[in-house]
Order: structure tokens, then C-alpha cells, then sequence
């Protein structure tokens, strides 16, 4: 049976062991961990913004120049339709990377 | 004296208040305590024709294990402090992200965000609260699984664990989610540790593949309800069908969705169209090609007249009936000639493939939506009225074509009432159809957004008394609808939650129960 686990082949160990030393019911020991990290601003466009934005459903952003405050802004707070996005989905390293995305020209990237 | 928090939980002073936030920080350090305004603001804008104030927060918490969710729960026992918890927080139209109601505090999961295991061969997921469709639709396309998602339509910025424990649905085979759940980790109240079904069981490895366990089922009472923090959650996932033929059959006249249903009906039970088909009406679809404004001007409801104009103008039939067949190329052809018999019985129908559809933008956003890819693309639905108004409305209907017509024409009539405009779809089951009406509207517009709440009501109030239950509702009429569903199934939740979480910090008001 091919078993495929995300993340560092030493957690998968640890966790295995934590489940067969013990109970299954008891509270499992667990260490913090980073969890799913964006790599840039063009993931975060490719993979949130652009269904929309890209699709005719919100507005083009991208080349307009659109002042970084201002994406900053919408991001967090929404507008109108667009929901706002948590710093929990966009952490605010994140955010500064997607915002230097959308407010640069492609020809600046 | 001024409070330094933006809101706080009914009846928790504020020197209570402060303790049990200085607690927070101490198990997830400053950085995962939210709680000024800025750092709240994300949480606080929903859909709802309700000030949002009505469901502003008292802080957020970032949590990414189980124990510090242990320990959270703890410190709200101690101060009688009370949790709302979110996974994605994308339940668009439903609340959002915000709470039920003023002052909980948002126990945020999404960062709790692991993929613990995807079996190949048993075709399942284990993930954590916070996985996106998006990441997980990632995962298995990296490592070439060959599993297909079953999603909403919000697909990749929701979730698995948030949209089934919401009782939320998608558009595939596996497209009722929580009829294909399988196991569940859940921190209890008085900070326990449950894993249902057969993760009860040391050693056991079969947690992901038998829903069952031993004695009472114990999974159902932690959907729509307040019992528990779901920390980990399993599900089957569909394997890749060799072959894939999506349809649209188009009708040109509302009361054609008798002659729809009763066809449609007999091909679901037994299993010639397999997934969820949906039956959407042209003002559902219209969004993705045409502008309402282009139509209709002046305040009301939009004519009929001109919802035949806008079919005309852009191919649409008044019911788009969007399904797909799924197996061997053979399987498909034998189907296809069963589905085509069946629809072609009276001649009013229009059977359209991909061949004939091309790039057609509202095709192919349903075709992503029954093969499991990432769309965004029914938030165009957002841009009929424009102003971020919506709620959803969903009552449950039989798979029987009077009942089906005799729903609609209800729900277009109160909503022409306040002026609004009937965008409805029905998602087919075996036999029942979730019923599903976008209530659009301006939030800009305080006459639109009072008349949006009366309006919704008046459908809860009438379609209860005609029997007809909602299965889902957005935060701010919960009570109402458990008050719909009588006092002893309330008895029952209540009696549940008193045993589970006497000091009621979980959640209180979710699906209206305290």
C-alpha cells in the first residue's frame, strides 16, 4: 500500500510512533510546525486572486500601477463583493510580496 | 473609560477579559493573539444584511495544534470565555468569517494547515482544519495520485474539513460531502482528545476506510453544531475516471422543470448520471456573461420578459441543466445513449456537449465544477446587483417535478415582493434536491439591505409553514431556523450541549444552539 505523507520524512516517523506507543484516545504530543508557507507574490496572485481577477469576475489589477496602501487595504478589509483575506491565509511577509506583485508592471518583474 | 479591545463576549468584564487574554498569549506567544482593530478587521465583513458590528469579534486566536487548543479551551472554561471556530472562514454568505455572535473570539485553524496523509490505493485524506481544496488539489497533482476533488463552488480558497462539517456540498459523484466523511479528531470541551469511528481504537488502521466503529455514531454531532473542535478530519476522494463527458440540457420555459425532475430522478437513483447534477435557473447562470444593468433599470425585480431577452441574447436556456457521465469510454457511450433517450422523449430539450458549447464561460466553469478543478467563477453571481449583499437560501425539496416548481415559484414571488431577483439553482440528490437561491442584493444601499432581511424571513417563515426546512443558514438566523425544526429536536441539542460543554464556551448560537 503506497502511503504518501507531506512534509519531512522525520515527522513521519515521529508521528507513526506517537500512534503505535500510544493510546489513540489520549492526547497526542505534537510540535509546533510551519504549516503551508506561500513562496511568492505570483503564487499568491496565481492561486487567490486571479480566478477572479483574471477571469472577468473582479476587476483587472495587475499594470495599473495600483498604489501598495491600496492593495494592502482591499486585501484586508475587502470591498463590496471581494472578501477580506487574514493574515492566517496571507501572513503579512506574504502580503508585502503579493502587493510588490500586483503593483509593479510585468516588464518590472 | 474607553475599552482597549474593539468588542467584548456578553457578560465577561473586561479585567476577565484581559486575564484570559494574557493566558492566550501565553500559550501562543503575542503574534497569534489578535486584537486591534487592523488586526480584526478581516473578520468582521460578511454578506449579511445585518450591521456587522452585530458580529464583531473580541479578538483571534491563531492555533496550529492540538494542544495549544487544549490549552485554549481550558482558559475559556476558567473565564467563562466563548469560542466561534473557523477553518478557511469562507462560509461566503453564510457569516464568513465573523462570529454568531458579538465578542466571541475567532479560534482561527486556518494556519493549522497539514496534509496528513493521502492513501493512493484506499483513495483518502486525512488533513488538518486548514488545508485549502486549492493545497490539497496541489498535493495530489504533484504526486500524481490520480484523485479527484468534490468541491463548492468556492473551490480553492475554502476547504474540506469547514465546507462538510457545514454539511456544505459539491458537484461530482462524491458531491453530498459528508455522506463520504470518514473519521474525525475532535477536542472536546473539557479538553479530551475523541478520534470517532475506529480511531477510538489503538493501533487501529482502519479509521479512514469504515465510518462505523462500535455503538452510537458519533460523527453527525459534530456538523452544524457546537460539540467539539473538529483538529483532524477524513474523507474518501474519487479516483480519476478514465473517461468524462459533461452536458448541458437546456429548457426554455420555468414550468419545464416538472418534465426535468421527473426525467432526471429515475436516472439518479439508479446511478446513470452519478453526481450531483444541478438544475440552474438563467438569472443563476446569467452572471458570467451578461450585465443586469444591460437589462433592467429602475428599483424591482427583473421582468420575466426580459430574463427571455437575456436567454436569447446569450444562449441560455430559462433551465440549464448541467450534468456529467464518469467511467470507461464504453460505460460513457452505453449511459449517453440512456440520457439522451430519456431527455429526448418530448422534444423540448436541448442537448449540448462540450462539442457544441466550446468555450462558452458558463459551461466550462460548471464542467471544472463536476470534474473537481479550481473556479471561482460563480462569485460573478456577486456582480448581478452588485454592493457584496448575499445570503443563501436553502430549503430541501423532494426530487418530485411539482414540488420542485411549486418551491420556485414561492420563492420568486417573496423575493419580486422586496424587489429582488429569483437566482436559483436546484443540486440534485437521490431524492431530495438542495434548493439553492442566492438572495442578492446592494449592502451600500440601507432601503436594499432592509428589504434583503425582511425578505429573507418571510421565506423561512413561509416555506417552515408549508413544511419545507432549510438545511444550512447564515449566522444571523440560525435561532429562527431551529426554531423551525420544533422544540424536542432543541430539547435534544441543548440537553447534548449541556452534557458536552456545561460552561457553553463553544460556539454558543451555532445552528441556534446554547
Amino acid at each position: 500500500m503506497k502511503i504518501i505523507k507531506l512534509g519531512q520524512i522525520v515527522f513521519g516517523f515521529i508521528f507513526t510512533a506517537i500512534l503505535a506507543i500510544s493510546p489513540a484516545w489520549s492526547t497526542p504530543e505534537e510540535t509546533p510546525h510551519p504549516g503551508f508557507a506561500w513562496q511568492n507574490g505570483a503564487e499568491i496572485y496565481a492561486k487567490i486572486c486571479a480566478y477572479c481577477h483574471e477571469a472577468q469576475v473582479g476587476p483587472p489589477i495587475r499594470n495599473r500601477e495600483l498604489p501598495p496602501a491600496y492593495i494592502r487595504a482591499i486585501v484586508r478589509n475587502g470591498k463590496r463583493a471581494m472578501p477580506a483575506f487574514r493574515s492566517s491565509e496571507i501572513d503579512d511577509e506574504s502580503l508585502v510580496k503579493l502587493v510588490d506583485f500586483i503593483s509593479k508592471k510585468e516588464t518590472e518583474h | 473609560m474607553t475599552s482597549q479591545y474593539i468588542a467584548l463576549p456578553k457578560g465577561v468584564a473586561e479585567q476577565t477579559f484581559d486575564a484570559a487574554i494574557s493566558s492566550f498569549r501565553n500559550v501562543l506567544g503575542d503574534a497569534a493573539v489578535l486584537t486591534s482593530a487592523e488586526q480584526l478587521a478581516p473578520y468582521i465583513k460578511t454578506m449579511m444584511p445585518v450591521p456587522d458590528a452585530n458580529h464583531m469579534p473580541s479578538a483571534a486566536l491563531l492555533a496550529t495544534t492540538v494542544e495549544q487548543i487544549q490549552k485554549i479551551v481550558a482558559i475559556c472554561n476558567q473565564h467563562k470565555v466563548p469560542i466561534w471556530t473557523i477553518s478557511t472562514g469562507k462560509n461566503l454568505g453564510y457569516g464568513s468569517a465573523a462570529p454568531a455572535e458579538r465578542g466571541q473570539v475567532v479560534l482561527d485553524l486556518k494556519r493549522m494547515n497539514r496534509i496528513l496523509e493521502v492513501d493512493k490505493d484506499l483513495a483518502y485524506a486525512l488533513v488538518e482544519p486548514g488545508v485549502t481544496y486549492q493545497q490539497l488539489y496541489d498535493y495530489i497533482n504533484e504526486h500524481k495520485l490520480g484523485l479527484w476533488l468534490s468541491m463548492p463552488a468556492p473551490t480553492a480558497i475554502a476547504g474540506p474539513v469547514g465546507n462538510t462539517l457545514d454539511r456544505g456540498v459539491g458537484y461530482t459523484p462524491y458531491g453530498e460531502h459528508f455522506l463520504f466523511a470518514c473519521g474525525m479528531e475532535v477536542v472536546l470541551a473539557n479538553g479530551e482528545v475523541l478520534r470517532t469511528g475506529m480511531g477510538s481504537m489503538p493501533n487501529s488502521n482502519t479509521w479512514q476506510v469504515f465510518k462505523w466503529g462500535y455503538g452510537p455514531y458519533l460523527d453527525g454531532i459534530f456538523t452544524q453544531s457546537n460539540y467539539g473542535i473538529v483538529t483532524k478530519f477524513g474523507f474518501w476522494l474519487m479516483p480519476a475516471p478514465p473517461a468524462f463527458k459533461p452536458f448541458v440540457i437546456q429548457y426554455q420555459h420555468e414550468e419545464d422543470i416538472v418534465e426535468i425532475v421527473e426525467t432526471i430522478r429515475p436516472l439518479r437513483i439508479n446511478g446513470i448520471i452519478p453526481n450531483a447534477v444541478v438544475i440552474a435557473h438563467a438569472l443563476y447562470e446569467a452572471p458570467v456573461i451578461a450585465r443586469r444593468s444591460d437589462y433592467v433599470s429602475g428599483p424591482g425585480s427583473i421582468s420575466d420578459e426580459a430574463v427571455r431577452k437575456i436567454t436569447k441574447d446569450h444562449k441560455l436556456g430559462i433551465w440549464n441543466v448541467y450534468a456529467a457521465l464518469y467511467g470507461t469510454q464504453e460505460q460513457i457511450d452505453v449511459n449517453w445513449q440512456i440520457v439522451t433517450q430519456a431527455f429526448g422523449r418530448s422534444g423540448k430539450a436541448k442537448i449540448l456537449t462540450e462539442q457544441e458549447m466550446g468555450d462558452d464561460p458558463a459551461f466550462n466553469y460548471r464542467a471544472k465544477l463536476m470534474r473537481g478543478d479550481m473556479t471561482l467563477t460563480e462569485f460573478s453571481l456577486y456582480n448581478w446587483r452588485g454592493g457584496g449583499g448575499s445570503m443563501w437560501f436553502a430549503p430541501v425539496s423532494q426530487a418530485r417535478g411539482s414540488e420542485t416548481l411549486k418551491q420556485m415559484a414561492l420563492t420568486k414571488q417573496i423575493l419580486a415582493k422586496y424587489g429582488l431577483d429569483y437566482s436559483g439553482e436546484f443540486i440534485v440528490g437521490m431524492r431530495d434536491m438542495h434548493h439553492i437561491v442566492d438572495v442578492l442584493y446592494d449592502k451600500t444601499d440601507p432601503e436594499q439591505t432592509k428589504a434583503a432581511y425582511q425578505c429573507f424571513d418571510e421565506l423561512l417563515t413561509v416555506f417552515s409553514a408549508q413544511g419545507y426546512g432549510t438545511y444550512r443558514v447564515n449566522t444571523a438566523f440560525m435561532d429562527k431556523v431551529a426554531e423551525t425544526y420544533g422544540p424536542v429536536q432543541r430539547n435534544v441539542h441543548k440537553t447534548l450541549k449541556h452534557a458536552l460543554d456545561p460552561n457553553g464556551i463553544l460556539a454558543p448560537g451555532k445552528s441556534g444552539i446554547r
